[in-house]
């Protein structure tokens, strides 16, 4: 099988990654939680994932990075958690139902949010629509660094610049970014960052981490215990035990950790690098493929994350996927990605699109191999 | 042999810690906070046999929670 479905989570994970994931259920015992030597090397564990994250996002408060299930769960921790008590949020015109459905549900409880047009290829013209879209009685900013369908980059250091300058709260989206595009917690002025532990980050499915960095804590969704404070009934209000209740993922946190370093090893901008031309290669080959419809600009490092979206001739995207799956052997995603708001940007929300997304462990040859397939599917249509 | 102890509510807070006075030169072990110690709450606590004045001193200057100090007599 070749594997361009890395948006919805990459796919091989290196091979440091399953032995650290491995070797965490063989060993691992609950951190943080008993006394022994066992618990207290499993707290060490998690502790190292902490440390190897802020680093990698310039982050000097390795104790403010939270692990969740995945990039929703910390979406609604600081969604659910700063506006429920009712308020204004601002969003882009580009984002994922981790970020619209959240908002769509606060509305019982009076709060309401508007969408900022993202101008591909402008900047500047996007930063004076999130301008335009802040009232009086916004409380939160919240926003993803790039597209998941289109890959269209947002220029989210002067949006929250811009947020930083009224005092709003700014929460970056990286579900799609992190690990491909270098994020500075340190330079920037993102108070909260949420991303997938399992896509750019190559750790498995069922991580996520929101890293805070801010005095205003959103209320915790959930609560319960965190070997922490046990006689107190309140959770604990220092981080991340306000955020952590219950058992963690131990295995899978072992397994992000190798992931952070393989992407740390790598080099950041040596993986954007190499996905990128690969996603330039592909653009270059289904842009003369007749019948072939792209969306964007070519992709670009300022502008663009290494995703293609396409469609071919009047075929419904879910139908090229599968004649991909079963007749090529190659993994795409296709349809709506969980994003209607960026469908409705390129009307493209009833037949959805075909997306291909890199990852370090894509090549040349199996771009080609994915036009070659395209081309014949498109000669039929 | 007598010890001193910082006492901290969490895991990750002892773990800061310990890093902070390892990058110091300053030897710690991380230990359950001893029963009588602990207040009718869990945690954990850094064992410092040597410097533990400045070792407090770090802790502190780092803003890591603490729950407290004691000394004990560990043989």
């Amino acid at each position: 099988m070749i594997y361009f479905d890395n948006g919805a989570t990459t796919f091989p994970k290196p091979k440091t990654v399953v032995n650290a994931v491995n070797r965490a259920m063989l060993t691992g015992a609950n951190p943080g939680r008993s006394g022994h030597q066992m618990s207290v090397r499993a707290g060490e564990l998690l502790y190292q994932c902490r440390v190897d994250a802020a680093r990698l996002f310039d982050f000097d408060k390795p104790e403010n990075v939270v692990f969740t299930l995945n990039c929703t769960t910390a979406l609604n921790t600081v969604i659910q958690g700063l506006l429920r008590g009712g308020g204004h949020a601002v969003i882009s015109s580009l984002e994922h139902n981790a970020v619209l459905r959240p908002l769509e549900a606060l509305k019982s409880r009076g709060v309401t949010y508007s969408v900022a047009g993202v101008e591909e290829g402008d900047s500047e013209q996007t930063v004076n629509n999130f301008r335009r879209a802040l009232q009086r009685d916004t409380k939160l900013v919240v926003c993803t660094h790039a597209s998941n369908v289109f890959g269209i980059r947002l220029p989210v250091e002067r949006i929250a610049a811009l947020c930083r300058i009224y005092h709003i709260p700014f929460c970056l989206d990286a579900a799609q970014s992190a690990g491909v595009f270098p994020i500075s917690m340190r330079d920037s002025c993102i108070d909260y960052l949420c991303t997938a532990g399992h896509k750019g980050l190559y750790g498995p499915m069922g991580t996520g981490l929101l890293l805070v960095n801010s005095e205003r804590l959103p209320h915790s969704l959930i609560q319960g215990g965190t070997g922490s404070m046990s006689a107190q009934r309140k959770m604990p209000d220092m981080l991340p035990d306000r955020y952590e209740s219950g058992t963690p993922n131990l295995p899978g946190i072992a397994g992000l950790d190798a992931g952070i370093q393989f992407v740390s090893r790598q080099g950041i901008q040596g993986i954007l690098r190499h996905e990128l031309r690969l996603a330039q290669r592909l653009y270059d080959m289904l842009s003369v493929c007749d019948g072939v419809q792209l969306y964007t600009a070519r992709p670009e490092a300022d502008t663009h994350a290494p995703v293609v979206s396409f469609n071919v001739g009047n075929y419904d995207s879910e139908e090229v996927a599968s004649v991909l799956n079963d007749r090529y052997g190659i993994a795409v995603r296709a349809g709506l990605h969980c994003a209607p708001l960026a469908h409705e940007y390129f009307e493209t929300q009833y037949r959805g699109t075909v997306r291909a997304v890199m990852s370090v462990f894509n090549n040349n040859a199996q771009v080609e191999r994915l036009c070659e397939a395209i081309n014949k599917i498109s000669k039929k249509a | 042999m007598n010890h001193n102890l910082i006492i901290f509510h969490s895991m990750t807070s002892v773990l800061k810690g310990r890093e902070v006075l390892r990058r110091r030169g300053i030897a710690s072990r991380v230990i359950r906070t001893p029963s009588q110690l602990r207040r009718g709450s869990c945690g954990y606590s850094l064992l410092i046999s040597r410097r533990f004045d400045e070792a407090l001193r770090l802790i502190e200057q780092e803003n890591i929670p603490t729950a407290g100090v004691a000394a004990v007599d560990i043989s």
